[in-house]
């Protein structure tokens, strides 16, 4: 038996490009669709669970996908803003202890969350390095983040405008990053943590200037009547917070009227998560989501079309399957002389056989093994590789 | 497709998230007695009169500085942000909590229940610059605490947050308050009736702190900017005089004691003297009660 085996193993190695596409096409066959459902079996799992460690979200009324995209998983376009009053109004219930989000700006595409510090106990976010956000205009990064960024404690990062013709928008806003975050391998690891004001900041919705009473706005004014003092385009706004212009930078009107993109109201106990949802049940302009419902409307409609892709995968399977029989058929045709002279030379038809599909359990062996191989390194390493695909 | 892609990029992120859930919120480190962080004296007295000893009530503030005005360094900054409760002044008191993070859910604004009534004033010419057209920033006055009834709806607000962070306290913490709005009315009362008997007489004071005590009890005041530790420049006394012209005023408060020889010549030109302490930073003896009472006694005594 192990000379059948060792004359496989030569044919095989002999025949080394012919036997590698079979390998690769038996590889493929059976690790597509295995490999497909353990990746949605897997994405499910975890999108679930941030959904599930979300119990609720209040947003603008709108697309409900688009608000827990935005506020879960810091993807997707902004949603309608709601007022900061929102979460004070929130607050006062007794019910709920809410977390203001702002979800809209970015730095070279990494998300920008303008937060309060309740987020980093919410969601349970440890510092790996530096100190938490103390003043306004400072930037915690997630691991991720950090390391898309090329940055370090002590460097800085640029908000980006929204858009490249915005050439009268707010100026990019320098914030020094003073905290990274250990990696919890998770969306919050590709974001940039900052304070609400921050991002309001960010937005233009508060800013630092020169005192225009002072003599050095003197050439930034326009005109002065009674009171009133109008300055012109060359007053100096700065864009960064710094220990000496903190104390200028300042919001104009009531903070309640400021914007946020959500609210993830964390619920004191059940009875407050009911009474809160009754609550905006009937609210015109505003959505009190379960995220969790939300991701499921979502994972059913990734079934269905993971239920097709499974089914064109098998009949693809199949055909694979046919042609490979077809293959190894055709092969053993061709290799009839080979055969009589191994009859010639004394071999029995039941070694003859045995050779042939010696070969064919050889390559199936291996493409099992190339499988086994691709399923682990997915289950290992699929999250990464698929968002490098997709980013 | 797409959305499929989405998907399955946003769960394939969190693969290791069930692993590193063990080690998610340390929220229960120990924490047997809650700390209590406060922006000024009076709001440290509230809270140590309704935990009493329940809590740790820390206000950090250096001896000799005044609250509204001081700044925080990062360090003392973290030991706000740690707190399990930080109780605020609300009317804009301690501006430096507009600079900084601060977790917004274990902070209380114990004047937000009574915003209505906080006196505001403009403090910046009226400017423009961009889209937003014309602003001025205004300022609050912030001494809140000077009307004593203001105090007490403070009390119980500081009541309420600490019941939430000790509920098993609630009861206790209801008749704490009980008392203590007592003597704050007490105080209150006290207050009023020697204030009647200045029957409207023009008051100074040396510095724009006493709103509220004007506004409460009907006080004919006008302020002016003097510290205690300085003597003023002779044209802020010519500008006295001149003052003294519209509003005769024979009596002035003051933060704290004045230079013997700004007591002398104010005495000079008939103006007496009396201390009239805020407390918003520690007091050097005794509490918040007695220096209030210290205060009304002082009046009462001119």
């Amino acid at each position: 038996m192990r000379g059948v085996l060792y004359l496989a193993w030569r044919y095989i190695l002999w025949h080394r490009w012919k036997s590698a596409i079979l390998i690769a096409a038996v590889t493929l066959v059976v690790y597509l669709p295995l490999g497909l459902q353990l990746v949605v079996e897997r994405t499910a799992t975890d999108i679930t669970a941030r959904a599930d460690a979300t119990p609720l979200l209040l947003g603008r009324r709108g697309s409900p996908l688009e608000l827990v995209l935005n506020s879960l998983y810091f993807s997707s376009d902004y949603p309608q803003p709601l007022n900061y009053g929102q979460q004070q109004d929130l607050r006062q219930s007794g019910l709920v202890d809410p977390i203001p989000l702002y979800v809209r700006f970015h730095s070279q595409r990494v998300p920008i969350v303008g937060t309060s510090l309740d987020y980093f106990e919410f969601r349970g976010l440890e510092l790996a390095q530096g100190r938490q956000l103390v003043s306004l205009g400072e930037a915690v990064l997630g691991a991720r983040a950090a390391e898309v960024l090329g940055v370090n404690v002590g460097d800085t990062v640029l908000s980006s405008p929204e858009s490249v013709f915005e050439l009268a928008g707010v100026y990019p806003l320098k914030m020094p990053v003073v905290g990274i975050l250990a990696p919890r391998f998770d969306q919050d690891d590709g974001a940039i943590f900052v304070d609400l004001k921050t991002a309001w900041i960010i937005e233009g919705l508060g800013h630092g200037h020169q005192d225009l009473t002072s003599s050095q706005a003197a050439g930034a004014i326009l005109k002065t009547e009674g009171e009133r003092i109008v300055a012109n385009a060359s007053l100096v706004q700065y864009n960064e917070i710094t220990p000496d212009n903190i104390d200028s930078f300042h919001f104009h009107g009531d903070l309640s009227r400021l914007p946020l993109t959500a609210i993830l109201p964390v619920p004191r106990d059940n009875k407050g998560r009911v009474l809160i949802q009754g609550r905006y049940q009937s609210n015109e302009t505003l959505q009190m989501l379960s995220p969790r419902e939300v991701i499921d409307q979502l994972l059913e409609t990734v079934f269905a079309v993971q239920r097709y892709v499974l089914v064109a995968m098998v009949m693809v399977a199949v055909a694979t399957g046919a042609v490979i029989l077809l293959v190894f058929l055709l092969s053993w045709r061709a290799r009839r002389g080979e055969q009589l002279t191994l009859l010639r030379l004394g071999g029995s038809r039941f070694v003859i056989t045995s050779l042939m599909l010696a070969e064919a359990l050889v390559v199936t062996l291996l493409a099992l093994f190339l499988a086994a191989v691709l399923t682990a390194l997915t289950i290992t390493f699929g999250g990464p590789l698929l968002q490098a695909v997709v980013m | 497709m797409r959305l499929l892609c989405l998907v399955l990029t946003v769960g394939l992120t969190a693969c290791g998230q069930q692993e590193e859930e063990a080690r998610a919120p340390s929220a229960a480190e120990d924490k047997s007695v809650p700390v209590v962080y406060t922006v000024n004296y009076p709001l440290a007295w509230l809270a140590q009169q309704l935990s009493a000893g329940a809590t740790s009530v820390e206000f950090p503030a250096p001896t000799g500085e005044d609250p509204a005005f001081w700044k925080p360094p990062p360090e003392i900054v973290a030991r706000y942000q740690q707190a399990d409760l930080v109780l605020l002044n609300g009317a804009n008191y301690a501006r430096w909590l507009a600079q900084v993070s601060m977790p917004a859910n274990r902070l209380r604004d114990t004047s937000a229940g009574f915003a209505g009534h906080i006196l505001h004033e403009s403090r910046s010419p009226v400017h423009s610059h961009g889209p937003e057209g014309a602003h001025s920033h205004t300022k609050a006055a912030f001494t809140v605490w000077l009307d004593l009834s203001l105090m007490a709806l403070q009390a119980e607000s500081v009541a309420v947050a600490l019941q939430e962070l000790l509920p098993g306290q609630a009861t206790a913490i209801e008749e704490r308050l009980a008392t203590l709005q007592q003597q704050l009315a007490q105080l209150d009362t006290e207050l009023q009736s020697v204030a009647a008997q200045l029957e409207g007489a023009p008051v100074l004071y040396s510095h724009p702190v006493y709103q509220y005590l004007q506004r409460r009890y009907n006080i004919n005041g006008v302020a002016l900017h003097w510290e205690p530790d300085q003597f003023p420049a002779e044209q802020e006394w010519a500008r006295l005089q001149a003052l003294l012209q519209s509003h005769p005023a024979q009596l002035m408060l003051w933060e704290d004691d004045p230079l013997p020889q700004v007591a002398q010549r104010l005495a000079e030109i008939g103006i007496a003297v009396v201390v009239f302490r805020p407390q918003g930073n520690w007091p050097a003896a005794g509490d918040f009660a007695s220096n209030m009472r210290g205060n009304i006694d002082r009046l009462r005594s001119q």
